[in-house]
């Protein structure tokens, strides 16, 4: 019976190869049809692509052109194949069907997509994974545990990067994305880390530097609870509270809180030509720590950020700028670093700021096109009452993804230091 | 239908199938058989195309060796306006319905389309006849959307696959036969098998 499967086999191969020459367009009766409305609907909402703009916004818009073309031609049902694919892998959806249904007038139908999501997840994945020839390795990965709405993330991180510390240690998150509506999300997070820090940082704190900040800590925790109502998109307000406790070790072992109400409202704008792509991203950040919380620290932090990209085929140009300010005493680990992956790239935060400062105003452009990239950094950062430093820096480097291998030079007179960078870099 | 047919009624109450001769080829006909029906029917009313594959396969007095089979291939769409189903058998000659037809036409016109030669068969000789009738996704027969064109791995993955439950898989085996017990039809297009 085998050798019967085996012809079986043998002749409907050879004979699908006849079959393969005959396009489903061709024998699919429809395909005198045309197309009068094309709708793409998920759990919750339904697009017909020229009215909702802001469900229009969750595919690119060079799919969402092509499912408006569709509309008077000729039914395609290959086509349909296609589309439903490529809204699969935009969406990230599991499954993406499509239906074809009479229209409203005679010899018309209409096309509908419909998207099933995920209804479980677990993925694992790095927020942040850089080498810095001066600060070395840093990552924060974890696992993702997606249950319809609900999402776990239990992650490891040793950062060395990012602040004027090198912290380790664990975080664990949990969000609901779907708090009675789309349009709330809650968010409870949990830090545990150790720190390590450099010289030059325990030598500004040993020089009075304290006075500024903390001291440095040995162990650091933090809780914080979080809500995210879409207030009309595109704006978003995020509320919420921030509880951290430091161990401190010098001059003897004990503790600090720096409990604050946190808030941050963000906008994001797309608009979306023929040729090209707009992105307008800006956020404001409020942090204060006050006694009424039981803080040790006391102090308000504000800090903005506005960001303009400009997309043309294969060329992406950027400025993003940065600014903030501190008043009042806040620890180490609130305080403006520049001069790590992000800010200031090429320059070295110990030496420029090994405390931090509670004043930052910065600047980056940047290009790629394809998988090469250059940018250009120039930034100040300070403490209120002395004298800001502008610095510059340039980098150069290829990006494919969110991977990027860089060099950058930070400009200044007498030698030049390039450092070395790669991983996730913004 | 001017020829003798020999309606075989399989084990299990499934739905026979009459075998007629022509002189050259051997034809099948179920009146009962319906395939047009449950989860095809479903893709068919959402505008999709449904491949039928079907295999006729003469086999030796013992069933011990397959004389001679023919494999064909039916492509059928649902008229959303009209309600009714246009069929496609490929081939080096497709052909295709001439107009839009009922459920029960375009089957029996799928079945219509099926023939195999009994060219060598001694009228005498006993033998016996199998009908396989499976369906299958057009996108099973490509390399994938948007990309025509058929591979092995996707042949073999489909013929590996267990049919749904809801998936139309039929075999019927009929026999012992003799062509000079098969009267000669006649009004049948003569299909080289």
């Amino acid at each position: 019976m085998d050798r019967m499967k085996h012809a079986w086999l043998g002749c409907l191969f050879f004979g699908g190869l006849l079959f393969a020459g005959t396009q489903d367009s061709d024998i699919n009766v429809n395909t005198r049809y045309t197309v009068d409305t094309v709708t793409v609907a998920g759990k919750g909402w339904k697009t017909d692509l020229v009215s909702d703009q802001s469900q229009n916004q969750k595919m690119s818009a060079g799919l969402r052109k092509d499912l408006l073309a569709l509309i008077g031609q000729k039914l395609n049902p290959s086509a349909l194949d296609g589309l439903a694919v490529r809204l699969k892998k935009e969406l990230a959806a599991r499954e993406v069907s499509h239906r074809v249904l009479r229209g409203d007038s005679p010899e018309h139908v209409r096309v509908e997509f419909e998207v099933k999501p995920y209804r479980g997840e677990v993925g694992a994945n790095f927020t942040k994974m850089v080498y810095n020839s001066q600060q070395g390795w840093s990552a924060d990965g974890g696992v993702d545990v997606t249950v319809l709405q609900n999402s776990f993330r239990f992650g490891m991180a040793s950062d060395g990067d990012s602040l004027d510390e090198r912290f380790a240690g664990i975080s664990a998150r949990y969000e609901n994305r779907h708090v009675g509506t789309d349009r709330v999300d809650l968010k409870f997070e949990f830090d545990s880390y150790h720190d390590q820090w450099n010289s030059n940082t325990l030598d500004a704190l040993a020089a009075g530097g304290s006075k500024e900040t903390s001291d440095a800590y040995r162990t650091r925790q933090n809780f914080q609870p979080a809500v995210t109502i879409a207030l009309a998109k595109p704006l978003t307000l995020e509320v919420g509270a921030n509880f951290e406790r430091f161990g401190e070790q010098y001059p003897a072992a004990h503790t600090e809180a720096s409990d604050a109400v946190i808030a941050t409202l963000r906008y994001h704008q797309r608009l979306e030509g023929s040729d090209n792509q707009q992105d307008l991203d800006a956020s404001y950040s409020l942090g204060a720590a006050t006694r009424i919380l039981d803080s040790d620290f006391v102090y308000a932090s504000h800090s903005g950020e506005m960001r303009y990209q400009f997309t043309h085929g294969k060329h992406v140009v950027s400025d993003t700028f940065s600014a903030g300010a501190i008043t009042g005493r806040a620890p180490l680990d609130d305080r403006f670093v520049m001069g790590n992956s992000v800010y200031l790239r090429g320059w070295n935060k110990y030496e420029i700021d090994p405390l931090g400062g509670n004043r930052m105003v910065h600047n980056t452009v940047d290009y790629h096109y394809r998988l090469f990239r250059i940018f250009y950094d120039t930034g100040a950062i300070w403490d209120e009452g002395q004298t800001a430093v502008p610095r510059h820096s340039l980098g150069v480097g290829l990006r494919e993804s969110v991977f990027t291998l860089a060099v950058a030079f930070p400009v200044r007179s007498g030698r030049v230091e390039p450092v070395f960078m790669m991983g996730v870099i913004p | 239908m001017a020829g003798l047919a020999v309606p075989v009624f399989p084990a299990r109450g499934a739905q026979p199938i009459e075998v007629t001769f022509d002189g050259d080829n051997l034809h099948v006909s179920a009146p009962s058989l319906h395939f047009l029906t449950g989860k095809p029917l479903e893709r068919l009313k959402d505008a999709a195309t449904v491949v039928f594959l079907t295999q006729l396969t003469l086999f030796s007095e013992n069933r011990d060796y397959a004389i001679r089979r023919v494999p064909e291939r039916f492509v059928v769409s649902y008229d959303l306006w009209e309600e009714k189903f246009s069929v496609t058998q490929l081939g080096s000659t497709p052909r295709s319905t001439p107009h839009v037809l009922s459920a029960p036409a375009a089957e029996a016109w799928c079945l219509e389309g099926l023939a195999i030669s009994a060219l060598g068969v001694a009228p005498d000789r006993p033998f016996w006849l199998r009908f396989e009738l499976r369906t299958a996704d057009q996108k099973d027969l490509s390399g994938g959307a948007g990309e025509p064109g058929l591979n092995l791995r996707s042949l073999i993955e489909l013929f590996s696959r267990k049919p749904g439950p809801d998936d139309p898989n039929w075999t019927r085996e009929v026999g012992p036969l003799r062509l000079e017990d098969l009267r000669r039809a006649t009004g049948r297009g003569a299909r080289n098998g």
